[in-house]
């Protein structure tokens, strides 16, 4: 990913003014954000709960 | 008798009930041992010693008249500085929380004063928990006892070098990915992350709502139990907090472990993140002494750890940047920089990203959960090898190194 993209991204995630301050920090927490995003199995069934599972106390 | 600095918190409660030590006199050599090493290990952020030794004075007048409250009276302790205790500021080793001084403890405190332990001050972190040692902060990074060249490990690392250098009896930590354990690792002490839910987070500044827990941290795993019988219970005020019944996890420590079974998890330090030669011939060394008690040692198949590790960060930097998103906006100049790399990324993550990581979370625990079909407990190192050099840590690397300890 060029620094171009990762920089419009950062702008549309509404860091405008950290790109200003911190170009550098926001390169490499970009990069790393996005590379581990996409660094683990989604998973594709639909049935596959979010942690924590949902839980209605009994009535 | 052992210099007082070097005994475990179990090892001073028989003390002071034999009359061979009073807490004054344990509180005394603890407040000159931190005289001498806090220049050079920067265990503490705040010192309470005038506080430490009036409760040290109440402590020993109460022992001595048989007012014995239990194991943890007057033993000295440590609170990691992202956790209220009344009076003090709370400040998450940040500029940004230099006055933010707590209005009451927070639930751990609270129980360990209950039981009579001592608080003698806050403990160094990382930066609200995250971001690992750095340079620009109001105070300097803690260093390691055994090396002060070298990282203790965090970011409960004034927690790790307080204990492994005698100057408290043990400590409180977080953990949300390795924050108790891998501190232990690196001082050489013992740490656990209780299960979620056991032990109140009421009082404690958030990083990762979903994966924090509390802790203690001590030189021995029995002082770790007789730490968390203080520290577990329900809790009404933290909705995750869990009603089970309250458990004497010292008391099953003298037993036998003949036939315990014991999953290795050989992939993860030999494969994934593969640990230092020397670090294998401790793990193979650990192996050789289990089987040597009678416990079944075998190797067991988790799922890859770079899924644990990913999926950890994606959680992690995700709900730490939504607790911190207003601030970042406003005062980021005022972060470390090892805080903004870890975390500013969190703004560029999906709700999608969120929600897939935490689904995928349900599936490893399921797929960890299963391992526990073939063994009773996992044994793995929670580091790759001995604690590196201080200078060699960098703030924009800490999310692109496998850990252990997701």
């Amino acid at each position: 990913m060029t620094n171009d993209v990762l920089a419009a991204l950062a702008r549309a995630a509404g860091l405008e003014k950290a790109l200003a301050q911190f170009p550098d920090d926001v390169a490499a927490a970009a990069e790393q954000a996005l590379a581990t995003a996409s660094a683990f199995t989604h998973p594709v069934s639909p049935a596959a709960e979010p942690w924590p599972p949902m839980r209605v106390p009994a009535p | 008798m052992t210099e007082p600095h070097w005994l475990s918190a179990a090892e001073a409660a028989r003390a002071f009930a034999a009359r061979r030590l009073s807490p004054v006199e344990l509180i005394d050599a603890l407040l000159a041992r931190i005289d001498a090493l806090q220049p050079k290990l920067h265990a503490f952020i705040r010192l309470d010693a005038e506080a430490a030794r009036a409760a040290a004075a109440e402590a020993t007048a109460e022992i001595a008249r048989g007012r014995i409250r239990g194991p943890l009276h007057g033993v000295p302790v440590g609170v990691k500085d992202i956790i209220d205790v009344a009076g003090l500021p709370t400040t998450c080793h940040s500029r940004l929380l230099l006055e933010n001084v707590a209005a009451a403890d927070a639930a751990v405190v609270a129980r360990l004063r209950g039981a009579g332990a001592i608080v003698l001050g806050k403990l160094a972190t990382h930066e609200f928990a995250i971001g690992g040692p750095a340079l620009d902060l109001p105070w300097p990074p803690a260093r390691n006892p055994w090396d002060p060249s070298r990282f203790t490990g965090g970011s409960s690392s004034g927690s790790g070098a307080a204990v492994a250098a005698g100057m408290v009896l043990g400590a409180t930590g977080s953990d949300t990915g390795g924050s108790i354990r891998l501190p232990a690792g690196f001082c050489g002490i013992a740490g656990l992350k209780p299960t979620p839910g056991l032990v109140s987070r009421r009082g404690v500044i958030p990083l990762a709502p979903s994966l924090d827990t509390a802790g203690p941290m001590a030189w021995t795993a029995e002082d770790c139990a007789i730490l968390l019988e203080t520290l577990a219970g329900h809790d009404p005020a933290d909705p995750a907090s869990v009603a089970v019944p309250r458990l004497a996890y010292a008391s099953g420590l003298g037993g036998s472990v003949k036939g315990l079974r014991v999953g290795v998890l050989r992939r993860f330090f030999e494969r994934d993140a593969p640990a230092t030669p020397e670090a294998l011939r401790m793990m193979a060394e650990t192996e050789r002494l289990l089987r040597g008690l009678g416990c079944r040692v075998e190797p067991v198949n988790p799922p890859p750890l770079s899924e644990y590790n990913a999926v950890t960060r994606v959680i992690i930097c995700a709900e730490a940047y939504a607790l911190h998103e207003s601030r970042l906006r406003t005062r980021l100049d005022e972060y470390s920089r090892a805080f903004r790399v870890r975390v500013l990324g969190g703004a560029l993550l999906s709700a999608a990203d969120y929600l897939a990581a935490q689904r995928r979370r349900s599936e490893l625990i399921a797929a960890s959960l299963a391992l526990f079909e073939r063994c009773d407990v996992l044994l793995s190192t929670p580091t790759q090898g001995p604690a590196p050099l201080l200078a060699e840590q960098r703030p924009d690397d800490g999310f692109a190194r496998p850990f252990l300890t997701s």
